[in-house]
């Protein structure tokens, strides 16, 4: 029954985890079913009973009674609900008499399944990338660098006096991106130039790790690499001294 | 000893003992827990936000209330008559002023408490059929609920049967109506703190940590 799968790695993923809130929210729901039609799978599923909220988190009571001794088929049910049937959206926790935080269990379940190396694989890719690179598209800092420049060279032709000021310490605001825009989408970069320029802002773009305010780590429940991220773009911001940190749209 | 003797004494001291203890167990535990394990419930407290979602929650003021308006109000109608009736009922408050302790509060008429049990065990049907019907329910319904409902009526029916004299003719059941009544009153306060029955403390506390963790970051509570 048990292939491949090891009951002690899924009990020791959960047990730190198994908070005040995870205890009570797992034990107390009196499946009163006002969750389900707050769920955009339910309704769009054409009410599917499967897809209420309550009913997707009921892999946890079992994994706790079962000890964690669960097969693969198991585990890619949990996957398939956890990825496919949930986008963590919190809907359901508004409606929940309790305040159950189902997302939060489901996050908790993804977080589970990562620690067994179960995870979406663009996802897994891109945690790698972070890891690597600090940009979920594995780009260098030197392509990054000469893809902003490129972007300045471009633009400035259309916009007199348009510059992307690059590390300049001290700007009221540091500009973070998509790191899908360097990559793919350069001209995203040269519009929002023209919007600082004509607004007359006075901000910078970092050049080390921290320009990427993706954090798809987090959608996988990888905490160590999401934290590392945004520590990151915290540490520029510290760097560059400047007042205000902004996203890209 | 006489088994209703014993149903009557030590085993209704052993139930609120259980009852109360585990209780407070219960609420230490998510206290004690949360310092260690779920540092964002103390990190962001707000009292301003707890007593905000609590009063929504306790109130009709949710939006549940809206939009499911008849099962909502049939929930905190099951909830009113399950806490006043069984603490305001005329015949306890006697039993309490027999007992040690001579305590003693004034009661609610006992016609109230007929209908307000009445109210209950019909309400407990209600909900019985409805998790029995709905696709929904029957979905994510566990046979502890249907168990837990069951539980959580009997001493109502029990009550009302031992006043009424319902089933009397019924020689066994009339013959022991009392010592039913009493241990299922009894079988239901062991179980609170077991079971998702502990909800009736728990709510208190889940509430405020989700009153805490979407009041701070701004959404409705």
């Amino acid at each position: 029954m048990t292939e491949d799968v090891n009951p002690k790695a899924i009990m020791d993923f959960l047990k730190p985890r198994m908070g005040a809130r995870f205890k009570t929210w797992v034990e107390i729901c009196t499946h009163c079913g006002m969750c389900a039609d707050t769920c955009h799978f339910y309704l769009a599923s054409g009410k599917d009973p499967k897809m209420i909220p309550s009913y997707k988190v009921r892999f946890l009571k079992d994994l706790l009674k079962k000890k964690g001794r669960v097969d693969k088929d198991y585990l890619q049910q949990i996957y398939n609900t956890v990825y496919y049937e949930c986008n963590v959206c919190r809907r359901c926790t508004l409606y929940c008499p309790f305040g159950i935080d189902i997302a939060f269990l489901i996050s908790t379940m993804r977080g589970m399944l990562t620690s067994l190396g179960i995870a979406p694989e663009g996802l897994k890719k891109a945690v790698e990338n972070y890891k690597e690179t600090g940009n979920q598209m594995a780009v260098s800092k030197e392509d990054w660098v000469e893809t902003i420049q490129w972007c300045e060279e471009e633009t400035a032709s259309e916009l007199l006096g348009l510059t992307i000021p690059i590390d300049k310490k001290g700007a009221k605001i540091m500009y973070t991106v998509n790191a899908r825009e360097p990559k793919f989408y350069p001209q995203d970069i040269m519009e929002v130039a023209k919007i600082f320029t004509v607004a007359g802002e006075d901000w910078t773009v970092p050049s080390e790790k921290g320009w990427d305010d993706t954090n798809l780590a987090m959608f996988i429940n990888d905490a160590a690499t999401a934290r590392m991220v945004v520590e990151n773009t915290f540490k520029r911001a510290e760097e560059l001294g400047v007042k205000q940190v902004a996203i890209t749209e | 000893m006489d088994f209703s003797l014993f149903a009557e004494g030590p085993l209704l001291w052993i139930a609120f003992l259980i009852f109360i203890i585990g209780t407070l167990i219960r609420m230490a535990q998510f206290i004690f827990v949360a310092r260690t394990k779920d540092k964002p419930f103390y990190n962001y407290f707000s009292m301003k936000y707890i007593l905000a979602t609590l009063a929504r929650w306790l109130l009709p003021l949710n939006v549940d209330v809206k939009k499911n308006p008849v099962f909502i109000i049939c929930v905190y109608l099951f909830h009113i008559c399950l806490i006043v009736v069984p603490i305001w009922l005329a015949s306890h408050i006697s039993l309490w002023e027999e007992s040690r302790f001579e305590w003693s509060w004034s009661s609610i008429p006992d016609k109230w408490a007929d209908w307000m049990t009445l109210l209950l065990l019909a309400i407990s049907i209600f909900f019985i059929l409805r998790r029995a019907l709905s696709p929904d329910l029957r979905m994510i319904t566990t046979f502890a609920d249907y168990l837990l409902l069951v539980v959580t009526a009997l001493p109502f029916a029990t009550g009302y049967c031992l006043t009424h004299g319902t089933l009397d003719s019924i020689g066994f059941l009339g013959d022991n109506m009392r010592l039913f009544h009493v241990l299922s009153a009894e079988l239901m306060l062991i179980l609170i703190p077991f079971t998702r029955l502990s909800h009736s403390v728990l709510f208190f506390f889940s509430r405020a940590a989700t009153g805490i963790e979407f009041g701070r970051r701004g959404y409705s509570i």
